[in-house]
């Protein structure tokens, strides 16, 4: 590197600047938070403080702002700090690395999915069902599906919010003019999958361009739920054995598969829409049907859809009722500070969300906390009663250290179902596509 | 810019001769003068260096602690077997030969032109310069709502031309082009820069001696310029490749290696590997794999440099 | 530079001095005039990114959906709400204390060690100057993973020093010392040990005096690549209130979801420093580069 050899003309000016420059910075520095020389010294926290971290964007997180203003109301000697961080691996990662670094939130929130592996590795804190009891969150307060599915060898880690199932949504207009409505102004059931192609026609013949429609490009997650959902009501599993072995049922999944592509060759669905293009085709009327997770509730409501929600159907009789939901949960992460005060303050915070269930359960979600999901207040809230049933029948991703939800297992049996859909793939080379990815992540030793 | 540039490593390799008359003790001198700098460098260069050889012949995984289980050489054999370790340096690959001959030929063709204007100049080196002094964070945010669908700068401003968009970020194969658009707006100032200085270097009377030869400007571009930058684009190119090779920021930020992997690049698959799956023991080894690419890499650096050094 | 192999032609060209000077000027002036254009067109073109950034920020988010460059009611309330929203100052108050910790780390160890090199005769002096020399082979992303441990031993994860200290140790500032020593004169040196001055006295006072541009290149252009740095903090610093600039903006951007201005604000503020930087020591930083060999 050169180095240029000037003489020092123009440096009384530089240094002024410079010297303003640095008056600015020490301004800046004594106006934040002793957080940031905290960083120097690598201290404790003060007393009294609680950092919650969540995933929630969107219309959630319009909610979660609501229910956690409601609770700094209510605990002014609290002071909360609460961080909301993109969902998926990412957020996992910062959790993980967070806690691995001694730095982890009070509080966080996590899918049922993927808390077990963090469980596995050591990074949540046992939760005393005594400390439970002290604050209203004993078991017997939620829901068995999504209480149970959270236990690891019978011990609590997490405490369960909500499910959130994959829904139908339908625009009640298209329905009406279709004549898929009954009396009661309710959708005729769609019980078998000619009846659900047949539901499908009428509602394109009312639309002019399709009767249903589900994200099948650039996004991983939405083409998985829609195959979970109907591949379990046939009772096919994907992985088992903590993940090690890949059981895909060839016959199963081929007849999933195809009956999803006969949607979009017959034009009965598109065969290309990402998830806003299809939230845009269902808002516009474009599409009588739509397929998602419950959450776009408040989309549709900004947009001034008419439209209503239902249980995703059941289609394939043999079974019970299955369809793919996951929970977000309350965790507490490995913490140096064991003391029983900070503990009492997490579950009061957790306490204080649940008690806002209402809040939370209008942005569609099914509240898992009994007190409020049994309440007369909850049977009139529609449409989100409509579908509360799934919580029970909630298909959960099977469990494995690549597996939950935003994880490598959505991802890659994710694009491989979307391609089908698309019509870029067929169900037979989707499959081997499917397999060959698991077996290669069932082989790797798990590192938990 | 005085004459006296230097050419690069070259010039490091030979330490000159100290002078003669030195008073004796110099030993214990020169290790107080280099013991602040050595034990940073023992302590977090090569004794992580050879802490990761290690760990990549064992199981570790960042949530147990030590070393875990002996491995061998399954870690290697395992990356060198996975697709996705190969997609991942194909992406890096690609997103290497997207990126590096336009910031090339643009940086030089801007340079060119700027070396031509006489006033203004501190314009155009702010208008050029100034991203590539922005964070990754800050550009990556500018641009991902740039391409956002529907309401993105650039989706409007095509559709007023006529022409419709892809989903930029959202198509695996419109997403690395996409990021390399956004590379080349952000780090085209670092080698306009360089371009500049090398320009600055070229004598003006071989200029002014052609012109009165008649040479028009094409052919003094032609015929002085591009000659005498030849070791400005072998160091510009060389740098590009180097820190193409270690790509990470675009991605993590625009796409987070999607969708669906297709713009993974070596690093985020070392970073998902290691702190996402927890698996330590492997992201090391798939981390000295691509340290031997950079060798590579620089190997042919050298060998380039050198026979530079020997034609001139 | 070659000067040698380019004397040739020169010496030939005097002759046909004068035949169409003219009507050569001519077509400098017009081809001068054509740069001129397309090189504003298209620094222009690269300002639109950064105009439409602050254009957005100055929004009501409400408007951000119509992409448009008018501004029905401009204000800056998308700037009020990232401040009291989010920890920006303290992710920039980071950013000052880790970008300023590595660059004076680096100016001072660099300056010893390129002193040392330059000046002193000692057993070895070969086999140091290649061991610094190979490590400008190693990448430093190449050692995340066992850095990241390291820090986790040490009890440092969290803390400013586990980015600052893995970014000191830089061979290259040390050859930019080194070499920038080399060409000093060494009249005032003896004329300081004549004096009885020692290794130490004579660095400080009188070759680090001299050294200040230097001193000024390595301190700036470290500062602004630690400043930028990303992966290495991304992994180290976890908690929102101690993240660095970009971490801090990396990390909450989900959080605005479809808040455009809000981001977009928050991108002008993330810049808003480095932009300071950059006006503030614009000669140092291109000089810098422009004399680059070894960067990288």
């Amino acid at each position: 590197m050169h180095v240029p050899r000037t003489p020092h003309a123009g440096l009384s000016r530089r240094r002024l600047l410079g010297g303003l420059a640095a008056a600015a910075g020490a301004g800046v520095l004594s106006g934040c938070s002793s957080d940031v020389l905290s960083g120097l010294t690598a201290s404790r926290e003060e007393a009294g403080t609680l950092a919650y971290w969540n995933l929630f964007g969107g219309g959630d997180g319009v909610r979660m702002q609501q229910m956690l203003d409601t609770y700094q109301r209510d605990h002014a000697q609290v002071a909360l700090s609460a961080t909301t961080l993109a969902w998926g691996n990412p957020y996992y990662t910062k959790l993980s690395l967070a806690t691995i670094g001694d730095k982890p939130p009070d509080v966080a929130i996590s899918h049922l999915t993927r808390m077990k592996n963090m469980v596995e590795a050591g990074l949540l804190q046992e939760l005393d069902p005594a400390a439970l009891a002290r604050h209203g969150l004993a078991a017997d307060r939620f829901t068995p599906r999504t209480w149970e599915a959270g236990l690891v060898d019978g011990r609590a880690y997490s405490i369960p919010l909500d499910t959130h199932p994959f829904v139908m949504f339908y625009n009640t207009d298209v329905c009406e003019k279709a004549g898929l409505l009954g009396a009661d102004g309710a959708l005729t059931p769609l019980d078998s999958p000619e009846a659900f192609t047949d539901a499908m026609r009428r509602a394109k013949q009312v639309t002019g361009a399709y009767g249903g429609v589900v994200a099948s490009i650039s996004e991983t997650s939405t083409p998985w739920r829609i195959f979970q959902s109907l591949y379990s009501q046939l009772g096919g599993q994907v992985i088992s054995d903590q993940g090690r072995e890949v059981v895909i049922d060839d016959a199963k999944a081929t007849e999933v598969l195809t009956f999803l592509r006969s949607l979009t060759s017959d034009g009965l669905f598109p065969a290309v829409a990402d998830y806003q293009g299809s939230i845009a085709m269902f808002a516009e009327g474009q599409a009588g049907f739509y397929f998602q997770g419950e959450w776009e509730i408040s989309t549709f409501q900004t947009a001034k859809t008419p439209f209503s929600m239902t249980l995703f159907p059941h289609l394939y009789r043999e079974g019970p009722y299955a369809v793919q939901a996951d929970s977000h949960t309350f965790v507490l992460p490995r913490h140096p500070d064991t003391s029983p005060e900070r503990l009492d303050r997490a579950l009061e915070f957790v306490a204080s969300m649940l008690d806002q269930s209402r809040t939370w359960a209008e942005g569609g979600h099914v509240p898992s906390y009994r007190p409020f999901l049994e309440s007369a207040e909850f049977r009139d809230l529609k449409p989100q009663s409509n579908y509360a049933a799934a919580a029970e029948a909630a298909a959960y991703d099977a469990e494995g250290w690549y597996s939950g939800s935003g994880s490598n297992f959505e991802i890659v049996t994710g694009s491989a179902i979307g391609a089908v859909i698309a019509g870029q793939s067929t169900p037979a080379t989707a499959v081997g596509r499917m397999r060959s990815a698991l077996r290669d992540l069932a082989r790797t030793p798990s590192p938990i | 810019m005085s004459t006296e540039t230097v050419t690069p490593a070259a010039r490091p390799v030979q330490p000159p001769e100290p002078s003669t008359a030195r008073p004796p003790g110099q030993g214990r001198a020169a290790t107080g003068f280099l013991l602040p700098f050595g034990l940073l460098y023992l302590a977090f260069i090569l004794g992580p260096a050879v802490y990761g050889l290690i760990m990549s012949f064992f199981d570790a995984s960042l949530v147990r602690p030590g070393l875990g289980g002996f491995a061998g050489f399954g870690n290697y054999t395992e990356a060198l077997q996975s697709a996705d370790f190969w997609s991942s340096l194909w992406h890096t690959l690609w997103f290497t030969i997207l990126t590096t001959p336009p910031l090339i030929v643009l940086a030089f063709v801007f340079a060119l032109l700027a070396d031509r204007v006489s006033r203004g100049r501190w314009f155009f080196r702010l208008a050029f310069f100034a991203p590539f002094i922005l964070p990754s964070a800050v550009v990556a945010l500018i641009w991902i709502f740039m391409y956002t669908p529907e309401l993105g700068l650039l989706e409007v401003g095509l559709a007023k031309i006529g022409v419709t968009a892809p989903a930029w970020l959202g198509d695996p194969t419109w997403a690395m082009p996409s990021l390399a658009v956004t590379t080349i707006w952000w780090t085209l100032g670092f080698n306009f820069i360089l371009y500049l200085a090398g320009l600055q270097e070229i004598p003006r009377d071989l200029y002014e001696a052609s012109a009165i030869d008649g040479a028009g400007p094409w052919q003094q571009i032609r015929r002085i310029t591009i000659p005498m930058l030849g070791r400005t684009t072998t160091l510009v190119a060389v740098l590009q490749v180097i820190a193409s090779l270690k790509v990470f920021d675009q991605m993590y930020l625009m796409t987070t290696g999607g969708p669906d992997f297709a713009t993974r690049s070596v690093l985020q698959y070392v970073y998902d590997q290691g702190f996402t799956n927890f698996r330590l023991g492997y992201a090391a080894a798939v981390s000295m794999l691509f340290f031997l690419v950079v060798l590579a890499v620089s190997a042919v650096w050298f060998t380039i440099v050198r026979r530079q050094e020997k034609e001139v | 530079m070659a000067h040698s192999t380019l004397a040739a032609p020169e010496a030939e060209t005097a002759q046909s001095r004068g035949v169409t000077q003219a009507k050569i000027d001519q077509r400098h002036r017009l081809f001068n005039r054509i740069c001129l254009g397309v090189l504003i067109a298209f620094a222009l073109l690269w300002l639109v990114p950064l105009a439409w950034a602050v254009d957005t920020a100055l929004k009501p988010n409400a408007e951000t959906t119509r992409t448009t460059w008018l501004i029905d009611d401009p204000t800056f309330a998308a700037f009020g709400r990232v401040l009291s929203d989010t920890p920006i100052l303290n992710w920039f108050g980071a950013s000052l204390i880790t970008s300023t910790l590595t660059a004076v780390g680096t100016v001072v160890t660099a300056s010893l060690a390129g002193f040392a090199l330059s000046r002193m005769r000692f057993r070895y002096r070969n086999l140091v100057f290649w061991a610094i020399l190979a490590g400008i082979m190693i990448p430093g992303q190449v050692l995340i993973v066992p850095q990241f441990r390291e820090m986790d031993a040490l009890g440092l994860l969290n803390t400013y020093w586990a980015v600052s200290l893995p970014q000191i140790p830089t061979a290259v500032a040390i050859f930019i010392f080194k070499q920038f020593f080399d060409g000093l004169p060494r009249d005032l040196e003896e004329a300081a040990r004549i004096d009885g001055a020692g290794w130490f006295r004579i660095y400080r006072g009188v070759v680090m005096p001299l050294a200040r541009p230097a001193v000024a290149a390595v301190a700036i252009f470290t500062f602004v690549t630690s400043w930028n740095e990303l992966l290495w903090p991304l992994l180290v610093l976890t908690n929102p209130d101690l993240m660095t600039m970009p971490v801090g903006l990396a990390t909450v951007q989900g959080a605005f979801g479809i808040r455009y201005a809000d981001t977009m604000a928050s991108t002008v503020l993330g810049a808003i420093p480095l932009v300071a930087v950059f006006l503030l020591f614009q000669r140092h930083i291109v000089q810098g580069i422009a004399g680059t060999g070894l960067k990288g």
